[in-house]
């Protein structure tokens, strides 16, 4: 085994993980944001950058090294031990859509928010107190 | 024809759906169709529950995938009351709702109707599932729904509280997923039964960390104490049929989420503190926060967060006595707080105002209702003759049990905190400087059956709790019964 066998198999692992780190990173970005941001619109961003790094997270945990995609086609007809697990790639289906359906409800309420008040400050919303 | 748990979820999605094709055909579609449906729900329920209480639960398959690999139903006797509690619930508040909704324009009736069926289908699948996915998707559903009816009404400001709980809502969901995901990676499976049985060899570590994401999810969607503060302004802002249905339909299910979690999937002992300390943490904030209020709807939202409070602590007290109390309690809850909210939208109606001082000495414009509110209020703070007594003795009982001194004294303390809000209320009705002004806006027959109703049940319940203690005992038993939950589960065929 040779020195650039070796650096390719320690990037390998590396890669693997970073999967991970990168889903967790997105979710804190996204969480940043929601908690920070004063524009109502950036709020919305943040959010839909924390779905994209949970379901992120979700395609990571179901990977599975040099698997293929679960899908019985001619020539991988018994080849069930060397697919990637499918549960979570289909739970991301599922994700995805009601994340998109949350994104375009918030949206709608930014642009009666905006109506309203005349303002898409988040600070400036205040008619409603504790 | 066979009767089976799926109803509960088909019948009312399909019927949301349908609702816009029918309505083209028949003007009042609208407002017709779901009444049936929810009737319908009843008819299953009653076929249905006694039929769990006596034979055991029922698991039920869809699409031939058997439990561990596909999404089942599952009716437990403690599921399968709560699901008659919702749908009674839905079609009582739907009755309620029937005439009142003239004063709203065209279409908009529709989306309300539609909006409100998808709420209740959520709710009943969330009550029903035995999936942990499946579980996330309908408390989307729901919390989605709730999203758009806080924000029903274009001149209040509902697109504000809308937006509040869409951003605590998203909250929950991103830890509702992560809890889930980390549940799947370590037991391979997202069906409850399969999960609970694999969980002793999970490690300590990863089940605290899945327990963390799962409550605070849940506990936001069951108004726990630092992340309930879409409530009041949800509450409030929706229209006053929706208010009743978030504390008797949305609240009901949240509620048995978060009981399902910590009784199935984890140990009841281990989240027994924390619930218990959430909980007492909730009542106390919420029922302080009532007395500041001057808006009613808002006074009984906070109401509503005190009790949600209260079967919190019930459920971390976990002995058969405090569970049964809790059973108790939701339905209590459910009911009362209905009523409240239906009677209370009277009072606004009538005033054009939400506020408390406007209460003064209505009872003379609206004796029938005022009657009713009060007879509420007193049930919910516990006075004997009511049905709220006994779920709080019970609860108090069961917390005698476990020798939970200063938890007892805590309840009780916060009871004086909320009879204080509730008598001042009354007192405005029937002895406040009134204004004469004749009332303007009648409650409609329908409503005055729905309210009637309601009370009935406060009362009859309140001076005969035995007839359905026996059942509520079943099922807070099987509750406890974790075991004989995942063989019924895992050994369906």
């Amino acid at each position: 085994m040779n020195s650039f066998q070796e650096v390719f198999i320690r990037y390998r692992e590396l890669m693997e993980i970073a999967v991970y780190g990168v889903a967790i990173l997105l979710i804190l970005i996204g969480l940043y944001a929601v908690l920070t941001k004063k524009h109502l619109v950036k709020v919305v961003i943040g959010l839909s950058i924390m779905d994209a790094g949970v379901n992120l997270l979700f395609v990571g945990v179901g990977y599975i090294t040099n698997h293929t995609a679960p899908i019985f086609s001619p020539g991988y007809e018994d080849a069930a031990d060397k697919m990637v697990d499918p549960v979570p790639q289909a739970l991301v289906l599922t994700a995805i859509v009601i994340g998109f359906a949350v994104t375009a409800l918030a949206l709608s309420l930014v642009i009666r928010l905006y109506r309203h008040h005349k303002t898409a400050n988040i600070e400036q919303l205040n008619s409603l107190r504790w | 024809m066979v009767i089976s748990p799926v109803h509960y979820i088909v019948a009312p999605l399909a019927a949301a759906f349908l609702i816009p094709l029918l309505n083209k055909l028949y003007d009042d579609a609208a407002r017709v169709v779901p009444g049936i449906v929810l009737g319908y729900l009843v008819v299953v329920s009653a076929v249905l529950v006694p039929q769990v209480l006596h034979n055991g639960p029922i698991t039920e398959i869809i699409a031939g995938w058997r439990p561990p690999f596909g999404i089942n139903l599952v009716m437990t006797p403690f599921s399968a009351i709560l699901a008659l509690l919702v749908s009674f619930m839905a079609f009582v508040i739907w009755l309620y709702g029937f005439r009142f909704r003239r004063t709203l324009k065209g279409g908009v009736v529709m989306y309300y109707e539609i909006l409100q069926m998808m709420m209740t289908a959520g709710a009943l699948g969330i009550i029903l599932t035995g999936d942990l996915f499946n579980m996330f998707v309908f408390v989307e559903i729901a919390g989605i729904t709730a999203i758009s009816l806080a924000a029903f009404y274009r001149d209040r400001d509902g697109a504000e509280a809308g937006f509040k709980y869409m951003l605590l809502g998203s909250l929950a969901s991103v830890f509702l997923l992560l809890g889930i995901l980390l549940l799947y990676t370590q037991t391979h499976s997202l069906n409850m039964a399969q999960i609970a049985e694999r969980m002793p060899a999970v490690a300590q570590g990863v089940k605290i960390m899945a327990l963390i994401f799962l409550l605070v999810s849940l506990g936001i969607e069951a108004e726990m104490f630092p992340l309930n503060s879409w409530a009041p302004d949800a509450y409030s802002q929706a229209p006053s049929p929706t208010s009743a249905a978030f504390a008797a339909v949305l609240g009901v299910a949240a509620v048995y989420a978060l009981a399902r979690v910590s009784y199935t999937l984890f140990d009841a002992q281990s989240v027994s503190m924390f619930l218990m300390v959430m909980g007492f943490l909730t009542m106390f904030f919420a029922e302080t926060a009532a007395i500041a209020q001057t808006d009613l709807k808002r006074m009984l939202a906070y109401s509503s967060m005190g009790q949600m409070g209260l079967v919190m602590v019930a459920l971390g007290i976990g002995n058969e006595t405090a569970l049964f109390g809790a059973l108790f309690l939701i339905i209590n809850h459910a009911v009362i707080k209905a009523l409240l909210f239906m009677t209370g939208s009277y009072f606004i109606y009538n005033n054009n105002s939400k506020r408390l001082v406007a209460l003064n000495g209505i009872h003379k414009r609206l004796p029938y209702v005022s009657f009713l509110f009060s007879l509420g209020a007193l049930a919910i703070i516990g006075f004997p003759p009511f049905s709220g007594f006994w779920s709080k003795f019970y609860i108090l009982s069961g917390a005698a049990k476990r020798e939970l001194l200063p938890l007892i004294i805590g309840i009780l303390a916060i009871t004086i905190v909320e009879m204080t809000y509730y008598l001042r209320v009354i007192g405005r009705i029937y002895f406040g400087k009134e204004e004469t002004e004749p009332a303007s806006h009648k409650p409609s027959i329908n409503a005055l059956v729905a309210m009637t109703s309601l009370a009935v049940i406060i009362v009859v319940l309140g001076l005969y709790p035995d007839l359905i203690s026996g059942y509520l005992h079943k099922a807070s038993m099987f509750l406890l019964d974790k075991q004989a939950y995942i063989q019924n589960v895992l050994s369906v065929k």
